[in-house]
């Protein structure tokens, strides 16, 4: 009997798991061959600046924490558009503990105030089915005002600090290897190919490196390692995908849901904390600036997936982060960086038959190639609209294909199973 | 296993008084059952009697409205399916309950992570079990890239992999080819040998025969008998479920004309990966005819049909409709010319679950009347009144055309997909697996509907995994075995067995099969 059956060759499924990783680090490692190449041609040596790269890496956690976030939530099934309030409330906790409490209160206190705002989203979402999107924009609006109407309460009378701000906050510890950062800061200054690239991002490593921003990146591993290597994870990411199906297996679906939910306000709050600790000296009204929206946009960007999402806030944060370091020369070279990037887009896709992208992305190529070539600087109003265009053209033009998990922003019943 | 002297004599269930009520329904009223431990126990019935609400209460999925349910002799209250996990129970549902975007092996060992983990241990008992078993199944391949016939198994492995002591299976065999109905049953009474229960579900009556200890009818949502299989004949099965004689399909007088309606020329498909899927398919169609595609699902059945439709690409070959080369057009330009098709699996491509029959009704018709007007109104009367005729000449029973699709039993929505693909005078129609679940009354119905529209010129493509039907309906049968059409048959003198090796390529049939072909 067991010759009975003829069913298809297996494939080699494990291999490709392994080819996945490979292939981020691939992008990776590309992507910065061309920058530093970019880097060369142009003369712009902030491209890849030390101080650049450092600049990106906190421009780019908070985003990474609320993108993050995102994941944890969306692969349970819920849509959080949340993140932003949650990370309003963030902020606010780390402005509140952190400066009465000390640091690790503050990131403490953060990540709670996030929680408490998952909360509210988990109960509207999941007990009460409310839709996740209208529950999300609700949460994001009363953060807002709750945030404001507390920073007053708290804030005004505060020595250093105001209605709208928070005193100076006490910052994370960071970690400080001379003995690697200093050759690596002279091999930076020779402006070597390549080397002096590598210098800086072993600098970046080396220098004033905040544990926090260490911690968050730990969690990329954490949250790779739990949602896909452990029973929890499965379970979770059934509730995302089938929770019919999981639950005829007897599995407690609202658990799971939110529980991620949670875990996602966490994040998000933990990115309030990276926000006003790390990337600045304080709390600020307003301090958030949509960044978690833009976290969700990166979540997107990689596909559900810890590795793209990170990637895709890298974009995001490497950008927001040019205009600050002589932003209308970096900004210039960047236009070439964007060129080339899109002509390699548009080779990928012409490989992968998909025409329309390939001219597309062809066609912006040229575009911008000629926009290097016939400008000199770039106005400093596009400067702060660089990260958005980038953004825009690479997710448009890059589209691979986009799997969200199949149950996400549904509601689920309990009892719906059969 | 100590216990398995003593439990033989026990009760494994005793549903006493179960009734179950839904919005102008009563699909369960004064069910009354006893299962014994260590016994394979059929319930059969005709569509909607029933039985999968019985079985949905009894696993936890939906609560019975009356009645006490008695699992080993104790009376329980099962409101999740995690409380009758607990007790032992597991169920294979009639529709898939998988998650496309995970991979066999996360289906499988969801929820049951404590027995092997979800790891290399899980991996290597689940290839275990499927090569015991013919299934042929990789543990690292989404599920979303199965066929029913594979989903099918999936979920049998579920269960099995999961060691429950009660197992219900609604229509597991529904889509299997008979080669792995033997090795499922096989595997049934091992099982039973061991001590387990087992409830299945089948429409067919044959089967139940075979492998049942104890036959339980239901009609309109009560239990009408009890019987032992020894002392009916499935003629007698059928007529105590449906009160009607049993149906064996036979061609009449051949129809078929010698205009071309289909051809199919050098087809090839590829995966993603650039895999084969299909390899210099081409075969003709006249009107009148049927054509039935043999094989073992995974073979290719549902990636011709889906590249036949426009839902997927070739790589190479050509289609003509009559005389129109439709190679590059879309499925609507296809559908709009006259091509039914009805899907392998019903809830995944027929039906919108939640909307109600009459929109259910326009689906796949959006170009054309009854449903709609021209410049693209939607006509809701017409569609209604046709959803009226398609309820009345397909029997689909159901409170209205207001009902949600999902509300539905399988069969019922089966029959409407059915009838919804056979109105606006198909020309060609798909048809992959089209009584499927549906009870043997109503099976009879279907095929005379298909008989008929062949005498008025409909030329049909059918896929099936139940032989007979292929037999008793086609005018020519072609084996499709690793992509590859590799063999013709001519239904009026092959047999079940004969096909079925073919399909496995287990013997030299395909060779001498294919001589035929010109
Ligand atoms: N969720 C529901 N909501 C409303 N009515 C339902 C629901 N589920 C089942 N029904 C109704 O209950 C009756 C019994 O359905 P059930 O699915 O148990 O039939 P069945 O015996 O399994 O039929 P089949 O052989 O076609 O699978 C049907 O009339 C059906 O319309
Ligand atoms: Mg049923």
């Amino acid at each position: 009997m067991s010759t009975a059956v003829t069913a298809p060759p297996p494939v080699e499924a494990p291999a490709e798991r392994r080819s996945r990783g490979l292939r981020f680090g691939l992008y990776l490692a590309g992507g910065f061959v061309v920058l530093c190449l970019v880097r060369v041609i142009t003369g712009a040596d902030e491209l890849t600046s030390s101080g650049t790269l450092a600049v990106t890496l906190t421009a780019t956690m908070p985003i990474a924490m609320a993108g993050l976030g995102g994941l944890w939530s969306e692969r349970a099934g819920v849509v959080n558009i949340g993140l932003e309030g949650m990370m309003i409330m963030g902020t606010l906790g780390a402005g509140y503990f952190g400066f009465h409490y000390g640091v690790i209160a503050g990131i403490v206190g953060a990540v709670l105030l996030g929680v408490a705002g998952a909360g509210l989203h988990a109960l509207a979402t999941v007990v009460f089915g409310i839709d996740h999107i209208v529950s999300g924009v609700a949460i994001n609006i009363i953060a807002l005002g709750v945030s404001g109407f507390l920073a007053e309460a708290w804030f005004s009378d505060l020595e250093g600090g105001g209605p709208t701000q928070s005193p100076p906050l006490p910052t994370p510890f960071e970690i400080n290897i001379d003995a690697i950062s200093g050759p690596a800061n002279t091999l930076e200054g020779k402006h070597w190919f390549l080397i002096s690239d590598l210098a800086s991002v072993v600098e970046m490593f080396t220098k004033n490196l905040s544990s926090l921003v260490v911690f968050a990146l730990a969690l990329f591993f954490v949250t790779q390692w739990v949602l896909w290597r452990t029973r929890f994870g499965l379970r979770l990411r059934s509730c995302g995908e089938a929770p019919a199906a999981a639950e005829s297996l007897g599995i407690n679906v609202y658990r799971y849901k939110i529980i991620a939910v949670l875990i996602s306000g966490g994040l998000a709050g933990l990115g309030g904390a990276l926000l006003s600790m790390v990337s600045s000296s304080g709390f600020q009204v307003g301090q958030t600036n949509n960044r978690g929206y833009i976290g969700l946009a990166a979540m997107i960007f990689g596909n559900w997936r810890p590795s793209g999402l990170f990637m895709g806030s890298a974009l995001f944060g490497y950008t927001q982060a040019l205009p600050f370091r002589q932003g209308t020369v970096s900004v210039h070279a960047l236009l070439l960086l964007v060129a080339l990037l899109l002509v390699a887009i548009g080779v990928v896709q012409l490989l992968r038959k998909r025409r329309v992208q390939a001219i597309g992305a062809f066609a912006f190529g040229v575009l911008f190639l000629l926009w290097y070539l016939v400008t000199d600087i770039v106005p400093r109003d596009f400067t702060t609209m660089a990260p958005y265009i980038t953004t825009l053209l690479v997710l448009a033009l890059a589209s691979q294909r986009l799997r969200m998990p199949a149950a996400d922003g549904q509601v689920y019943r309990k009892g719906s199973a059969g | 296993m100590t216990t398995s002297t003593t439990a033989r004599t026990a009760e494994a269930i005793e549903l006493t008084g179960i009734g179950k009520r839904f919005p102008g329904v009563v699909a369960n009223h004064d069910v009354d059952i006893t299962i014994h431990t260590g016994t394979i126990h059929a319930l059969v019935g005709e569509n909607g009697a029933g039985k999968s609400t019985l079985m949905k209460i009894l696993y936890g999925v939906q609560r019975p409205d009356d009645g006490t349910i008695r699992v080993d002799g104790q009376d329980v209250s099962l409101s999740t399916p995690a409380d009758a996990i607990a007790r032992g129970i597991g169920m294979v549902f009639q529709h898939f309950m998988l998650a496309d975007n995970l991979t066999v092996l996360e289906n499988i060992t969801l929820g049951a992570e404590k027995l092997h983990g979800i790891g290399d241990d899980a991996r290597t008992e689940i290839l275990a079990i499927s090569r015991r078993y013919g299934f042929g199944l990789d543990p690292d391949e989404l599920v979303e890239s199965l066929g029913v016939g594979e989903r099918q198994r999936v979920e049998i492995l579920k269960v099995l992999y999961r060691g429950a002591r009660i197992i219900i299976l609604d229509e597991p065999t529904a889509v299997l080819v008979p080669q792995e109905v033997d090795a499922l049953f096989a595997n049934l009474r091992e099982l039973k040998d061991q001590g387990h229960t087992l409830i299945f579900i089948s429409h067919k009556l044959d089967e139940v025969l075979a492998v049942a200890d104890d036959i339980t009818v239901m009609r309109r949502g009560t239990t009408v008998a009890s019987v032992k299989p020894g002392d009916v004949t499935a003629r007698q099965l059928a007529e105590l479920m449906v009160g009607s004689e049993l149906p064996s399909p036979s061609t009449e007088e051949s129809t078929v004309t010698d205009r071309v309606l289909l051809e199919v020329e050098g087809l090839e498909l590829r995966d993603a990966a650039g895999r084969p899927e299909l390899t210099d398919i081409g075969f003709e169609i006249h009107a009148g005819e049927i054509l039935g595609i043999a094989g073992v699902e995974g073979n290719g059945q549902a990636e011709l049909v889906e590249t036949l439709i426009g839902m997927r690409q070739p790589v190479a070959g050509t289609v003509r409709l009559g005389e129109r080369d439709i190679s590059g057009w879309s499925t609507r330009e296809r559908r709009a010319a006259g091509i039914g098709y009805i899907p392998e699996d019903r809830q995944r491509h027929g039906l919108l679950l939640d909307a109600p029959l009459w929109e259910n009704r326009i689906l796949g018709h959006q170009t054309r009347p009854p449903a709609v007007k021209a410049g693209g109104w939607l006509d809701v009367g017409g569609a209604r009144t046709d959803s009226e005729r398609i309820v009345g000449q397909y029997d689909v029973r159901t409170p209205g055309i207001d009902t949600t699709a999902r509300a539905l039993s399988g069969g019922n929505q089966q029959k409407f997909i059915v009838g919804r693909e056979m109105s606006g005078d198909p020309i060609l129609l798909m048809a992959s697996h089209p009584t499927r679940g549906v009870d043997v009354g109503a099976q009879a119905q279907i095929w005379d509907h298909i008989k008929q529209a062949r005498r008025q010129g409909l030329a049909v493509l059918l896929i099936s995994a139940d032989l007979d039907e292929l037999i008793g309906l086609s005018d020519t049968i072609r084996v499709l075995l690793r992509g590859r059409l590799v063999g013709t048959f001519d239904p009026q003198h092959v047999t079940p067995s004969e096909l079925g090796s073919a399909m496995t390529g287990a013997d030299s049939g395909a060779d001498s099969g294919s001589g035929d072909d010109a």
